[in-house]
């Protein structure tokens, strides 16, 4: 089997505001193997932003500390990692696409400042100018040394005459990357690009700077790209829009992709295989035709039974009962026993071990895994 | 648009039209107060002359007090900015006084961006943690410190230590002509290196201590807006791009923290010429601040049309200052249009 591009393993993240501890992520495992794209799932609160901003160590530390577990990236752990070499890490290795479009590009630039930013850093990587993180079984290898193609996920934006030319004269001016910007700019479907160019962030729409923050994110050629609900502040339509070019890009890119989001139905049309979340726990992860198919954990099956359709007329819309726990008052036992109606008392007493393989997927590779006492039992209960 | 060089001209020239009133305004107040305070200063002026000189004197102060003032204000537009009692004309020593001021200004102000902005990004860099605290005793205790005695410290005690003159622009008369009356411009001129070096450690301790104390506001309001700007998306994607942790804090974040700091800058301008009164004086610094501390009657006569000079020249100051500060913020974002 291919080495997984990155595999988290039993990561727990805990927050210390004042006085209290709250453990955000908890015990936490899952792989993206490469080209696929890894889908998290889960209501608001339940540390799926957390783990996102975990994996590349973004979380301010302190408060957000980093209690035990591995991210293992291309082969090395960046738990231990210094944080001053963390930098080599991002862009051209893991890259990100932030939530809120209004407050994701910096006001105080042009739009062609802030993605010829991103080039530049890649393009002085790629000619060893400044060092580069370099995957592999070695614990850290900070020489400067090109990246052996890991990056070939976009191979199309590369316009090998800047690079070349780079080399020549060592470091180039940003203007030098004009067309490569300008590419990355069509290649999020943006029309005029030449005008888009040398605007500000505040003179375009929501929709328009969502796409510029994925040009962005995309023209650094990260190897995992993280996606932290790209689409949930935009409004409806926009939503939409952007949705499309995301399936679109994921498959013109294919990069391996870890997508955020609250929506069930996202997440159904662009990953491949599906974690569900719910209070800082995995509850489940598998396939995603699987996962909807046949859910293993209780949780699963009440979220699949409450997304509402425009043909399901059952009223009342079906809802789970009770509210998602406080994180620093956590039930005993099962986190979700309290709602759960299938609820046994085993489930009170004894928290049910992290995630067992439940099924064989089909073909795909990923097993389905649940984290429930009764996962076989799941599917027969009404 | 709002945001290319007509605008901005117009945006001048407006801004300088709202100059007139406000001078109009600070010339009536002086006039007034200066009058008013000692409605016949002759005999304490002339106290050995003639009865001549005090009769011609009491004469001029013996009319109504509009007819005076309308006679100091055709006077002042015509270019006349009046003289002492001694009838040491005015003008010529402003001319001279206010680059030697704006010279230690700016000096200050250089050294209020250079240490007092880096140290309110480290204020917020570590935010509640020790190097926080340690900037905030730091620069409080420049904020708490009145003028005169940290004037004082830093020219008895400091010096010696640091080795650095305490008067003047220069240690002996310069040889050369004094253009801009700026100590360390006109020896740069002058192509004077000996002079050069010498200008700049007569300015060093007293620019020093006019930033030290006004420093705080500086830091205060830099620490803040990088509080606010730190935990948004955009210092994260900054992040995650790759970029290091100095180019996120001093070129993305830093920069639109900066949009509340200039402002802030702008305010202090008040603050600094108000200390340059007491600075210029302790460290002889042939300047308007010593020009103003001299005319306002320290150990001499007062200097009424002295005093009026002064002050408008402290008022056009402060809103020249503001003026600036209020073209960098639209430099700085390029959400601001100017109008």
């Amino acid at each position: 089997m291919t080495q997984p591009v990155l595999s988290v393993e039993h990561l727990s993240v805990e927050y210390e505001v004042g006085a209290g501890h709250f453990q955000a992520v908890s015990d936490v495992s899952l792989v993206v193997p490469p080209g696929r794209v890894v889908g998290i799932v889960g209501e608001t609160g339940c540390g799926k932003s957390t783990l996102a901003q975990a994996i590349p160590r973004l979380l301010p530390e302190p408060p957000a500390h980093i209690l035990e577990g591995k991210i293992i990236f291309q082969g090395t752990d960046l738990v231990p990692v210094p944080r001053g070499k963390l930098p080599q890490v991002r862009g051209t290795g893991i890259g990100m696409i932030f939530q809120e479009p209004l407050n994701s590009l910096n006001p105080a630039f042009r739009v062609f400042d802030q993605i010829a930013e991103a080039i530049q850093i890649r393009h002085w990587r790629e000619m060893g100018v400044i060092p580069v993180f370099h995957p592999g079984p070695t614990p850290w290898d900070y020489t400067h040394r090109p990246l052996p193609e890991p990056s070939d996920v976009l191979s199309h934006g590369v316009i090998p005459g800047v690079a070349k030319d780079a080399v020549s004269r060592r470091l180039v001016s940003r203007s030098d990357y004009r067309r490569e910007v300008l590419e990355y700019l069509r290649l999020v479907r943006i029309n005029d690009p030449e005008t888009i160019l040398n605007l500000y962030p505040h003179e375009l729409s929501g929709g328009m700077r969502q796409r510029i923050m994925i040009a962005m994110a995309l023209s650094a050629k990260p190897a995992l790209l993280i996606a932290d609900e790209p689409t949930s502040a935009l409004d409806v339509t926009i939503q939409a829009q952007v949705l499309t070019l995301m399936k679109e890009l994921i498959d013109e890119v294919s990069a391996s992709i870890l997508y955020i989001s609250h929506d069930l139905g996202v997440v159904a049309e662009t990953a491949d295989d599906l974690g569900v979340m719910y209070a800082g726990r995995l509850v489940e992860f598998g396939p995603v035709a699987d996962i909807f198919e046949r859910p293993r954990h209780p949780y699963t099956k009440s979220l699949l039974r409450s997304i509402p359709t425009r043909y399901k007329t059952d009223w009342p819309m079906p809802t789970i009962p009770g509210s998602v726990p406080n994180l620093s008052q956590l039930p005993r036992g099962c986190r979700f026993h309290p709602r759960c109606a299938l609820a046994r008392p085993i489930c009170a007493r004894e928290p049910p071990p992290p995630l067992r393989v439940v099924g064989e997927a089909a073909g795909s590779g990923t097993p389905h895994q649940s984290a429930c006492h009764f996962a076989e039992e799941v599917e027969s209960q009404p | 648009m709002g945001r290319n060089l007509e605008d901005l001209l117009i945006f001048v020239g407006k801004r300088m039209l709202e100059l007139l009133p406000v001078l109009l305004g600070v010339i009536v107040l002086t006039f007034l107060i200066t009058h008013v305070a000692s409605i016949n200063p002759c005999p304490r002026w002339y106290p050995k002359a003639s009865t001549a000189v005090l009769a011609h004197c009491q004469a001029q102060f013996s009319l109504p007090l509009t007819t005076q003032f309308w006679n100091y204000f055709t006077k002042l537009l015509e270019g006349n900015w009046g003289a002492s009692q001694l009838g040491v004309p005015v003008y010529p020593v402003i001319a001279s006084a206010v680059p030697a001021t704006v010279e230690l200004v700016l000096a200050s102000l250089f050294l209020m961006i250079v240490i007092g902005i880096p140290l309110g990004v480290i204020a917020a860099q570590f935010a509640g943690r020790w190097g926080d605290h340690l900037v905030r005793v730091l620069y409080l205790s420049g904020w708490s410190v009145p003028t005169y005695v940290g004037s004082i410290i830093a020219a008895v005690f400091l010096a010696p230590y640091l080795g650095l003159p305490t008067s003047g622009e220069y240690s002996a008369p310069p040889p050369f002509p004094q253009i801009t009356h700026m100590s360390v411009v006109d020896a740069i001129l002058a192509g004077n290196f000996p002079y050069t070096v010498d200008a700049i450690s007569h300015l060093v301790l007293p620019a020093a201590v006019l930033a030290f104390i006004n420093m705080g506001i500086a830091t205060r309001m830099t620490r803040a807006s990088m509080l606010e700007v730190l935990p948004l998306d955009y210092v994260k994607a900054a992040r995650m791009k790759g970029l290091s942790n100095f180019l996120v804090l001093y070129k993305h974040a830093l920069r639109n923290a900066l949009i509340a700091t200039v402002t802030v800058l702008g305010l202090t301008a008040g603050g600094l010429l108000a200390g340059t009164v007491v600075i210029e004086e302790v460290f002889a610094w042939p300047g308007i601040g010593a020009y103003a501390f001299s005319v306002l009657g320290g150990g001499g006569q007062p200097n009424f049309d002295g005093a009026i000079a002064v002050t408008i020249v402290f008022a056009i100051g402060v809103v020249v200052a503001n003026l600036i500060s209020d073209i960098l913020y639209g430099v700085l974002d390029p959400r601001v249009e100017w109008r």
